[in-house]
């Protein structure tokens, strides 16, 4: 059986600015996958060239096995897109928007009801259903939103950051929709912003950073790069380049670099051992006023490999 | 292709009719207008009637040549009556009681002075308040003077040739006895009103034609903005699905909004905007140029609210240019020229010609130009749609 999604060497410019670059990657049928990154990274860009919203400067992507270039309407037919926004039309019942979606997609009349009806009770709005959306909550219209990209039965859901702005029940109802799309084997390409929805959603994980796919693999993978290395927020009182090149110096700290203008990020292995060392290391130039030691995990990762946190 | 179209086109169809301000453009807007034009301007003509004073201090053969010839036809007949009054205190106190509308004055002497070339003048009493008698009256005596200054060269040069007063006086009195012919024309503003009820009529329906047109297109935007457009674009369907369906039910409402309008105006004040076939490919031609240009409006602007400020603007600007508000005569040179950038202009003079008698025949420049504006505005949108909003 053929790949869900294949990308290789997607590529797109915008004026001088390169957007995305050469990036590829694979989704295997039945695998969920998250697309991590800062924003401003690529992320949407690629998800819009995947989804066949925006044409590749170059490269290529195959949905199922169906070119999106070559065979666009075959390869369309087996995405679920689900846009960032809320695009549903806010004067029509859920019933009628998911009707409309769905007859883009020439659903037979019959094949079409018992699909709304089927979507309908998978998001949970099967008594809602007739009212109007612009009258449903933040997170029913989330929910709603996710439904008209089933319609189809694709073969891949694109979900572009699900959850953005709703409240954590919502959330949650949407997570275990999603949880539910995937333990039935549907293949997922996942964004957020939430790195606990990432970690929690997906098996693997490719992140991206100005453009580039930067690294990629299951979460265990990508945290072992960072060895067994806690990451270290010192906040200190005094000269922070002098003392970032003095903590450099101490046993089994990898890296000590200067954020801000009074803190140093470290990594070193076990650290909290080291404490007593760090406040040696700085005697004479700085005094260290606050301690914060995080435990390698994805996010950690994620730092190490962008220099940035999600949310920056 | 055809069943997305016609999903898309559906869905467009219904979301235009629940929009009550849409249906208000399309077909009521227009209608009242161009009915209040109508009841202003057209309908049936009141027949023309006037009646004028005669005051004969003369008693020669030229005032009662001038009454006989006045009432020589059917047509003035219907038209004029004439009173003989006395005086012409008798005839003036006559006018201001509005007795009559106007009256003219023959001077003691006046055929006499008149055969003996030595010309004459007549006195015209009018009122402001029957302006139309004034005009008759005055148009009666503008002959009457043609007339009296034609006879007096004549007989000025007779004397000049040598004639002998005598023999020139009995041959005016043998031939000039017939007096002048008066004709009066068809009332010169009967015509006109016709014309300015067709025109306000077909103008309304014109320019709101575009309006309605634009409701549709800025739609585009108003689904880019809701994140539809988006969807739409990742389904299976072929990518100008979204304008292509939009445009027809845009064109579609257009043309039902200019034929509404112009069904009114034939029903209720039984104007004639000429011939039906070739008033239809006009108004076609018309609003498929405007479908055009609504989309180029819709491949540029960033927002759907952005679009209707550009659409009204370029609807009024181009409808007062192009003389769907104010008929081109009445512009000045340099507007009457740049009325042939729009679309109106060209459309309104063609509506001109059809309801002048025009046939389809005489309008094929009109319809081909717009056609070509048409072409022109929709392949630059289509530029536009393939880097903008659908690139």
């Amino acid at each position: 059986m053929t790949d869900a999604l294949v990308c290789q060497d997607l590529t797109k410019r915008f004026g001088r600015h390169l957007a995305v670059d050469s990036i590829s990657f694979t989704i295997e049928r039945g695998e969920a996958y998250g697309l991590l990154g800062p924003n401003g990274a690529g992320k949407t860009t690629t998800i819009s060239m995947l989804s066949g919203l925006l044409r590749p400067d170059a490269g290529s992507v195959h949905i199922a096995g169906h070119a999106l270039t070559q065979d666009p309407r075959a390869a369309k037919a087996r995405i679920g897109y689900v846009p960032q926004e809320i695009a549903l039309y806010p004067e029509l019942t859920g019933r009628e928007n998911l009707r409309y979606f769905g007859r883009l997609y020439g659903l037979p009349r019959r094949t079409l009801q018992n699909r709304i009806a089927e979507v309908l009770d998978l998001v949970g709005l099967t008594d809602r259903a007739d009212d109007k959306v612009g009258d449903y909550s933040g997170g029913m219209k989330r929910r709603i939103n996710i439904g008209a990209a089933l319609l189809h039965e694709p073969t891949l859901l694109v979900l572009d950051e699900p959850t953005v702005g709703v409240d954590p029940q919502s959330r949650n109802a949407i997570l275990e929709g999603v949880d539910q799309l995937v333990a039935a084997g549907m293949s997922l390409l996942y964004t957020s912003h939430y790195m606990e929805e990432v970690e929690r959603v997906c098996k693997r994980v490719g992140i991206i950073d100005k453009g580039r796919l930067v690294a990629e693999g299951t979460k265990r993978e990508l945290v072992s790069r960072l060895g067994t290395s806690d990451r270290v927020e010192l906040v200190l009182d005094g000269d922070i380049t002098a003392a970032a090149e003095k903590l450099r110096a101490v046993d089994r700290v990898t890296e000590a670099v200067p954020t801000g203008t009074s803190s140093v990020r470290l990594l070193a292995e076990g650290s909290r051992h080291l404490l007593p060392s760090f406040i040696a290391a700085v005697e004479g130039v700085a005094t260290i006023t606050g301690v914060e030691i995080t435990e390698p995990d994805l996010e950690a990762a994620f730092l190490h490999l962008t220099g940035s946190t999600l949310r920056d | 292709m055809l069943r997305a179209l016609l999903v898309v086109s559906g869905h467009e169809l219904r979301s235009r009719l629940r929009d009550g301000t849409a249906l208000l453009i399309a077909l009521v807007a227009p209608v009242a207008l161009a009915s209040l034009f109508g009841l202003a301007l057209g309908g049936e003509d009141p027949p023309l009637r006037a009646s004028i004073g005669i005051v004969d201090l003369d008693g020669g053969d030229f005032p009662t040549s001038v009454r006989r010839e006045a009432l020589a036809t059917e047509e003035l007949q219907d038209v004029l009556t004439l009173r003989d009054y006395a005086d012409e205190e008798q005839a003036g106190a006559a006018v201001d009681d509005g007795e009559i509308g106007a009256a003219i004055v023959f001077p003691p002497g006046f055929s006499d002075s008149v055969g003996a070339g030595e010309g004459g003048e007549v006195t015209v009493l009018t009122s402001d308040s029957t302006p139309l008698a004034g005009v008759i009256a005055n148009s009666m005596v503008d002959q009457i003077s043609a007339l009296v200054e034609a006879r007096t060269l004549a007989v000025r040069a007779s004397l000049d040739a040598g004639v002998p007063a005598d023999e020139v006086r009995l041959f005016v009195e043998e031939n000039g006895a017939a007096g002048p012919t008066l004709t009066l024309d068809a009332d010169p503003m009967a015509g006109g009103k016709v014309d300015v009820a067709v025109h306000y009529a077909s103008g309304m329906a014109v320019l709101f034609a575009y309006l309605v047109v634009a409701t549709s297109t800025r739609s585009l935007l108003t689904d880019r903005q809701l994140g539809t457009l988006s969807r739409l674009r990742v389904a299976p369907v072929p990518q100008w699905t979204p304008v292509v369906g939009k445009g027809i039910v845009g064109f579609l409402l257009a043309m039902t909004s200019v034929c509404v309008t112009w069904a009114s105006s034939v029903l209720f004040f039984g104007l004639s905007w000429g011939d039906p076939l070739a008033v239809l490919v006009l108004c076609g031609a018309h609003v498929l140029a405007a479908t055009a240009i609504t989309m180029l409006v819709a491949s540029n602007a960033r927002t759907d609210a952005q679009a209707d400020g550009y659409n009204l603007g370029i609807a009024f600007v181009s409808g007062i240019l192009g003389g769907s508000l104010v008929p081109l005569y009445n512009l000045p040179e340099f507007l009457q020229t740049l009325a042939l950038f729009t679309p109106n202009g060209w459309t309104s003079t063609g509506l001109a010609s059809l309801a002048a008698g025009g046939d389809l025949g005489s309008v094929v420049g009109p319809i081909g130009v717009v056609c070509l504006i048409a072409v022109v505005a929709g392949g630059l949108a289509a530029l536009r749609f393939r880097k903008g909003l659908l690139g």
